[in-house]
């Protein structure tokens, strides 16, 4: 029943650690009617401490790393996070600037990777339920 | 012994606790359904039938999740203060007469109208005290938007809410619902009514007065430190409190548990009939939600001060002018 519940109602919580905004938009579009996402129980949530998934956009900035910990440790447990768009799995094209600080999962550990740059909302939507496949186990 | 037997099962099970959690949940995901139909999208659709158990989906999750007090927080009140917030609703709805009588039988009194009101009151107290003892600059900010809006609201509410209890001749809930068996009062007191849902959509918090969680400005208001099952009883209080609001206009206004079909059991039909007409409210408060953007603060306060006050002070006026031509159709 939790492994229900847990499947039921992933919140997500959307933080952008330096996107060029491309995700950003299409990460938005799944609430809108044509994707509507809270068809499976998912809902953007403002706060990290009433998240389950962190859905992070973009290459990790100096800057931002302290900052992204810290959204990470504030969340509750069992908590996931995605990397959506190359940037956020790879660096993507910003991989060798000077401000990056690295790959997202070098400061964070990641459970899906969605690649695109940027994805389609579709892909997304497919990442969120190839974790809730991994969540039923 | 048999008493107690009735009791328990009464304040435990129907319609008691165990019934009205049901009801909450089942109104929560009315309330979503209908908000996303309004935004053209399909709303939870795919726990349980139509979506029907995503509310409890929720709730499971959220009991179940760690639950993080943070270190700054005044521990006592912020553990505390959901739970009593909580306590507090479930607690005023008992004297909602939901099929026929309280919920604990003959408990209704003279007054019982005001103490209901009371408690709304208390509780949102402790839901500010939640947002305070969070010590977090967006609860704070939440909190006392909430203090400012409530305490607002709160004096044109129960000066609304005694227009049926004059034309009644009561203050009770149960007498007030059973004056309305000829002709409910909305049709006799229209204005009151526009008005009173008007100031329970501040009440409750929902567009245009949703500035105490204003996501886009102050994250998640007064809520936004909690998580896990603190977070569960905040959620649920708010899904009480709406319920209360929606069962108030009811019973003031619609006849609560009065309905024109009586086959067979009464108690059947009036909790059927009670539920159909508080899912009628429940859907014209989201549709004035849905098709009103967010006033600012300054707005809410001086809308409420410089207009529904007056208005309400109005609108109780002309209900005693017209009492006595009503008096002959009122039952
Ligand atoms: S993956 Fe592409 S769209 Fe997304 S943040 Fe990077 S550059 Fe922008």
């Amino acid at each position: 029943m939790l492994k229900w519940a847990r499947t039921k109602s992933p919140w997500l919580l959307h933080f952008n650690t330096g996107a060029c905004n491309g995700c950003d938009i299409e990460v938005v579009a799944l609430l809108t009617p044509r994707y509507d996402v809270e068809r499976f129980g998912i809902k953007l949530e403002p706060s990290p401490r009433h998240a389950d998934v962190l859905v992070v956009t973009g290459p990790v900035t100096k800057q931002c790393a302290p900052r992204l910990k810290m959204i990470y440790e504030q969340m509750p447990s069992p908590k996931f996070v995605i990397a959506v768009g190359a940037c956020a799995c790879s660096g993507g094209i910003f991989q060798d600037c000077y401000n990056i600080s690295g790959r997202l999962d070098e400061i964070i550990p990641v459970d899906v990777y969605i690649p695109g740059c940027p994805p389609k909302p579709e892909a997304i939507v497919q990442g969120v339920a190839k974790l809730l496949g991994k969540l039923k186990g | 012994m048999a008493i107690d037997l009735i009791f328990f099962v009464r304040t435990l099970v129907f319609p008691g606790f165990l019934f009205l959690l049901v009801l909450v949940l089942f109104f929560d995901w009315f309330e979503r359904k209908v908000a996303a139909r309004f935004q053209n999208r399909m709303g939870p659709s795919y726990a349980g039938p139509f979506g029907i158990l995503q509310p409890i989906a929720d709730y499971i999750k959220l009991f179940s999740k760690e639950d993080i007090t943070p270190k700054q927080t005044n521990k006592f009140l912020f553990v505390v203060a959901p739970i009593l917030a909580f306590s507090l609703f479930v607690f005023a709805l008992f004297y909602i007469p939901i099929d026929g009588s309280n919920v604990i039988l003959d408990s209704s009194f003279e007054g019982d109208l005001l103490l209901v009101l009371l408690l709304v009151t208390l509780a949102n107290f402790g839901i500010f005290l939640s947002g305070w003892a969070s010590l977090n600059p967006y609860s704070g900010i939440g909190a006392t938007r909430i203090l400012t809006q409530f305490l607002g609201y709160d004096i044109p509410l129960i000066l609304l809410a005694i227009g049926p209890a004059f034309l009644a001749k009561s203050l009770s809930i149960v007498s007030i619902a059973s004056s309305q068996v000829t002709v409910p009062f909305i049709l006799l007191i229209p204005w009151s009514c526009v008005l009173f849902i008007l100031v329970l959509q501040a009440e409750l918090e929902k567009d245009p007065f949703d500035i105490p969680h204003a996501e886009t400005e102050i994250v998640g208001g007064y809520e936004t430190e909690y998580s896990g099952r603190k977070l569960a009883f905040i959620k649920l209080s708010e899904d009480f409190q709406f319920l209360i609001g929606a069962s108030l206009v009811t019973v003031l206004f619609l006849g609560g548990f009065h309905g024109p079909v009586f086959i067979g059991p009464a108690e059947f039909w009036y909790v059927f009939w009670f539920i159909v007409k508080t899912l009628g409210v429940v859907f014209i408060l989201e549709y004035v939600g849905n098709v009103s953007a967010r006033l600012r603060i300054d707005q809410v306060v001086h809308g409420n001060w410089k207009l529904l006050i007056p208005l309400s002070i109005l609108s109780l006026a002309l209900t005693i002018l017209v009492e006595p031509l009503l008096r002959s159709v009122i039952g």
